[in-house]
C-alpha cells in the first residue's frame, strides 16, 4: 500500500503514514478551517489500510501542541478506527507531550480511558 | 507611414476599475511595414517608450519588446541583416489580447496563464478585434489589489455589522448581570470580530441561571450557531426549569439535534456536526445552593482559607461531563449530571472556554493550560473579579506573544 506524506503547514500537522512499515507519524497544530476536507483522505487511506492488517503491531506516534474542536473529533474517529482494529492487531500509541503540557497529557488520559483496547504509551520530552 | 496615433485614454474613473476598458492607455502604435530601423529610432527617440504594438490595418498582430529588441539588433550584423526589413522580424506574435469589456477578473486569470510577458510587456486592448490601446502589467495588478481590498472592505463591513447585531444579544445578560452580581467578571472576545462563544444570564425570583457556550467554530458560522443556540436556551428558560440545568441541557441537545438534522435520520454525509461545549448553572440566591451541569466544560471554584491553620485559598477543579451538546456522536438520549455545591462565603466560581486554556504561547509553544490558570486565580483571588479577569488576560496576552490567536475567549467568574 502506498504511504502517505503531507508536510505540515501553520494550521494543519504534518502526516507520515508509513503503511509498509506500520508506523503513521501526526506532528504538528491542527486547526484547518475545514477539518473534515483536511483529514478525508487520511482516514480514508488509513481505513483501507487497517482493513488488511492482521496481526500487526502499529506504532502510532501522536505529536500534537494544539488542534481545534473540529480536528479533535476527527481524532476521535481515528482512535475508534484504531481500537477497532485493535482486536485483531497490536496499537501502540504514543502520545507525545511536552512534560509542562498538562492540557495535550490530560487530553491523552481521555484517550486512553475511551480506547481501552488501544495501548497508550504516554511520552512526555523536554523541550 | 508614420506611426500613428492611438484613440485617447478613457478618462480614469476614480472608482475601482472594473474591465479592461479602464486600464487601457494610448501609446505609438507601428504598422507592419515599418523597418525594425524605424523601430530602432522610436525607442531611441522615446525614451519611456517600454513597447510598441504592431497593428495591421486595425488588426493588433504583436508586441514589440523595447529590451527583446534591443538586445537582438545590439548583436553583431542583426542591425545589416534587419534593419531595413520588417519590423516583426522581433516581435512577440502572440501577446495577450482582450477584448475592452474583459472583466478585470478574468483579465487577471489570462495574464497569469500567459505567463510572465503578460506582466512586463503588458496587453493589447481590442474592441470587436480591433486595436484601441494597451494596458500595463503594473496597472492590472494594482487593480486586482484594489478590487481584493474592496471585495473585502464589503465582507469586513458585513462582519463589523454582524458584531453589532452579536452584541446587542449579549446586552440584557450582562445588564442583568452587572444588575445581580456586582462582584463578576465577563470578558468576551471574539477571534474574529464575530465568534462562536456566548454568554447568557437570566435572573429568576429565586436565583439565576448562567450559560457559558462555545459552539464549534468561530468567525461568521460560529456566531450562526450562538443565535441558533441562544434563541433555544430563550425558549427553554421560560417554559423549561432552570432550576434544572442538566435537564434543561438535555431537552436543549435533542433540540439541536433535530433541527440540524443531527438526529441520525438524515445521513445523507454532507449535512452538520455541530454543537456546543457549555456550562450551565444555577444559583439560589437565599440558599447560596449551586447546581450545574456541564458539557466539556470546568468550573473553578476559589474558596478563602476556611481556618487560619488551612491554605490561604484553595482553587477546586470540577470537569463537566465528556459529552458536547447537540453532536451527530451524541446521543438524542444523553443524560448529563446536575452537581451540587454550597457556596461558603467569599467563594467565586470561573468557567472558562478552552480559548485561554488551549491557547499556544510561551517560549516552548505549548497550551496555555489549567495548571497556568489556576495559580493566577489563586495569586489574584483578594482582588476584585474584574481586576482579576484584567491580570489574568495580561497574563494570558504576553503568554499567547507572537503566535495568533487560535479561538474564541471567554472568561466569566462571579462572587455572589
Amino acid at each position: 500500500m502506498q504511504d502517505l506524506y503531507i508536510d505540515a503547514t501553520n494550521t494543519s500537522p504534518e502526516v507520515d503514514f508509513r503503511f509498509n512499515e506500520h508506523q503513521l507519524v501526526l506532528r504538528g497544530e491542527s486547526y484547518p478551517e475545514n477539518a473534515a476536507a483536511f483529514f478525508g483522505p487520511i482516514t480514508e487511506a488509513l481505513r483501507e489500510y487497517l482493513e488488511q492488517s492482521q496481526d500487526q503491531t502499529i506504532e502510532v506516534i501522536i505529536e500534537l501542541t494544539y488542534f481545534n474542536s473540529s480536528s479533535t473529533k476527527v481524532l476521535f474517529n481515528i482512535f475508534d478506527m484504531l481500537n477497532t482494529a485493535a482486536a485483531n492487531n497490536t496499537i501502540n500509541l504514543h502520545w507525545r507531550h511536552d512534560e509542562d503540557d498538562d492540557t495535550i497529557l490530560e487530553f491523552g488520559e481521555d484517550l486512553h480511558e475511551d480506547f481501552p483496547a488501544i495501548n497508550y504509551i504516554p511520552e512526555s520530552f523536554e523541550s | 507611414m508614420s506611426p500613428d496615433q492611438a484613440s485617447p485614454a478613457p478618462k480614469r474613473s476614480a472608482t475601482t476599475p472594473n474591465t479592461a476598458f479602464d486600464l487601457k492607455k494610448s501609446t505609438l502604435v507601428a504598422s507592419p511595414e515599418l523597418f525594425s530601423d524605424d523601430i530602432l529610432h522610436l525607442f531611441h527617440e522615446h525614451a519611456a517608450l517600454d513597447v510598441i504594438p504592431i497593428v495591421e490595418d486595425t488588426l493588433p498582430i504583436g508586441l514589440v519588446n523595447r529590451h527583446v529588441f534591443m538586445n537582438e539588433m545590439a548583436r553583431p550584423y542583426m542591425r545589416e541583416i534587419y534593419g531595413r526589413k520588417s519590423c516583426i522580424a522581433f516581435m512577440d506574435k502572440q501577446p495577450l489580447i482582450v477584448e475592452e469589456n474583459t472583466p478585470i477578473q478574468e483579465l487577471s486569470f489570462r495574464a497569469l496563464a500567459a505567463g510572465q510577458k503578460a506582466l512586463s510587456d503588458g496587453f493589447i486592448i481590442v474592441k470587436n478585434g480591433a486595436y484601441t490601446g494597451v494596458g500595463s502589467g503594473f496597472d492590472l495588478v494594482d487593480a486586482v489589489t484594489k478590487l481584493q481590498a474592496e471585495k473585502s472592505r464589503m465582507v469586513m463591513e458585513s462582519i463589523e455589522y454582524a458584531s453589532v447585531i452579536q452584541k446587542s444579544f449579549l446586552r440584557p445578560s450582562q445588564r442583568d448581570l452587572a444588575a445581580c452580581l456586582p462582584d463578576h467578571v465577563l470578558l468576551w472576545e471574539p477571534r474574529d470580530v464575530v465568534g462562536g462563544d456566548f454568554f447568557v444570564f437570566r435572573h429568576f425570583d429565586d436565583g439565576f441561571f448562567i450559560a457559558v457556550i462555545d459552539c464549534t467554530g468561530h468567525g461568521v458560522p460560529g456566531a450562526f450557531m450562538t443565535l441558533i443556540m441562544a434563541s433555544l436556551l430563550d425558549r427553554l428558560l421560560q417554559h423549561g426549569n432552570p432550576r434544572d440545568p442538566a435537564s434543561v441541557m438535555a431537552e436543549m441537545n435533542r433540540m439541536v439535534k433535530s433541527i440540524l438534522a443531527q438526529d441520525g435520520k438524515h445521513e445523507d454525509g454532507g449535512g452538520s456536526d455541530d454543537g456546543m461545549d457549555t456550562a450551565f448553572v444555577w444559583f439560589n440566591t437565599a440558599q447560596r445552593s449551586m447546581t450545574w451541569a456541564a458539557a466539556k466544560t470546568p468550573l473553578f471554584i476559589v474558596e478563602p482559607a476556611s481556618s487560619d491553620a488551612a491554605p490561604p485559598v484553595k482553587v477546586e477543579q470540577i470537569n463537566g461531563d465528556r459529552m458536547g451538546v447537540g453532536y451527530r456522536t451524541t446521543p438524542m438520549s444523553h443524560a448529563w449530571i446536575n452537581h451540587n455545591l454550597n457556596l461558603a462565603p467569599g467563594s467565586s466560581v470561573f468557567i472558562t472556554t478552552d480559548g485561554i486554556i488551549d491557547q499556544p504561547g510561551g517560549a516552548k509553544r505549548i497550551a496555555f493550560g489549567k495548571k497556568r490558570l489556576k495559580n493566577m486565580l489563586t495569586e489574584h483571588h483578594s482582588l476584585p473579579l474584574m481586576a482579576q479577569g484584567s491580570r489574568i488576560m495580561q497574563a494570558f496576552g504576553t503568554y499567547q506573544g507572537e503566535q495568533t490567536r487560535r479561538d474564541d475567549v471567554t472568561f466569566f467568574g462571579f462572587r455572589p
